[in-house]
């Protein structure tokens, strides 16, 4: 351990540089935003690439198999074509076998952008250095995440049981919901897509909430107050608010078109 | 303000009012973009215009969400572009596959015929 402890001021000669404050020479944020906010931003773009190749796949093997070309109506079930959305996800919890068709998912895609919401306010009462109104926003936001993963696994739940119908099988059974391996609604892919991209943005939204839950003990704990800053409430913010935004591409990909 | 102050805390300055309007302005657009898609879904039947809207309407929402709640939009210039040139490219991925996919589904569906 010869090394000094300390940085020595290099000799005064008259060939040493000027101290360098240019916008990469370090010391600064060329992008004016922190270290730790840019990194969120570095690794939100990385996940993006991560749902993007998800998408690429469903738009790429759904562009393979066949449309049905008749009417609404008289679409059934059939491994032969993909199937349309609104006869896949028609059914509302509590309200049996009523027809709703899309209900439940827009419940979802409401909560889901309202829990964006109450997230944007925890960051705004976060700058104003307001302790109470980040926990009551941050509980809020907890709240409809949580919520939101309920919904997902009810959804998940009536997918994989199916109908009471069921759809007749090329072997001749009847096969009601899904598995990886084989479905009632369409190819086999359908029901693996479906599993696999809601999966990876459940398994998303799960982390932010535990993240929301670390950060509104921290908040109670007056972490965030004693630091000066609620710069995290902000970097968490930003990875719920990309969260929401794959739901709104997943929203449009898997149940509009 | 008093009422909820805690006793504990560092910071001794006043708490600002909250500035909440934009945030529920937003919040408005973005229920509203989502209930013209649901109009969209049950009065028009499915053909390429109508995915079009339906996209379209998502990119407008993307653009809120990224925009004002991320914050993207009052960053630097640097940063905006850092974050949007990638995913252009990834934007070109997905429609070269889409098409890539058409073709690929032509050719087994007529192979036999």
């Amino acid at each position: 351990m010869a090394q000094p402890t300390t940085l020595q001021p290099p000799a005064a000669s008259a060939t040493q540089d000027a101290p360098r404050t240019g916008n990469w020479d370090g010391g600064n944020e060329p992008f004016k935003a922190s270290y730790g906010k840019l990194m969120m931003w570095f690794f939100l773009l990385s996940d993006a690439f991560t749902f993007a190749a998800f998408l690429t796949t469903y738009g790429m093997i759904r562009h393979k198999h066949e449309v049905f070309t008749g009417e609404a109506k008289d679409f059934v079930f059939n491994s032969r074509w993909w199937p349309i959305p609104d006869h896949v996800f028609n059914a509302f919890p509590g309200m049996g076998h009523a027809n709703v068709p899309l209900g439940f998912v827009a419940l979802m895609t409401m909560i889901l952008i309202l829990s964006s919401v109450t997230m944007v306010l925890a960051v705004e009462a976060g700058h104003r250095m307001d302790k109470s109104d980040v926990q009551k926003w941050l509980l809020w936001t907890i709240l409809f995440g949580s919520t939101f993963l309920l919904s997902q696994a009810w959804e998940w739940s009536h997918f994989i049981h199916g109908t009471e119908a069921g759809t007749r099988m090329a072997d001749g059974t009847v096969f009601h919901g899904a598995n990886l391996s084989v479905n009632q609604y369409g190819p086999v892919l359908f029901a693996d897509l479906f599993f696999f991209i809601t999966g990876f943005h459940g398994t998303h939204v799960f982390s932010g909430v535990c993240l929301l839950i670390w950060c509104f003990i921290a908040t109670t704990n007056g972490t965030f107050h004693k630091r000066g800053h609620y710069e995290m409430i902000e970097k968490i913010g930003l990875y719920w608010h990309f969260v929401d935004l794959v739901w709104v591409f997943v929203f449009t990909f898997f149940y509009l078109v | 303000m008093a009422a909820h102050a805690t006793t504990e805390e560092t910071h001794t300055g006043e708490i600002a009012k909250p500035n909440t309007a934009w945030i529920w302005r937003v919040f408005g657009i973005l229920v509203g973009i989502t209930a013209v898609e649901f109009v969209f879904v049950f009065l028009m039947h499915p053909s390429t215009l109508r995915n079009s809207i339906f996209i379209v309407l998502t990119i407008f929402k993307a653009f809120f969400i990224v925009g004002e709640f991320m914050h993207l939009k009052h960053e630097t210039k640097g940063l905006i572009w850092t974050i949007l040139v990638p995913v252009a490219l990834l934007i070109w991925l997905l429609v070269a596959l889409i098409t890539e996919g058409s073709f690929i589904g032509e050719v087994l569906q007529n192979m036999f015929k």
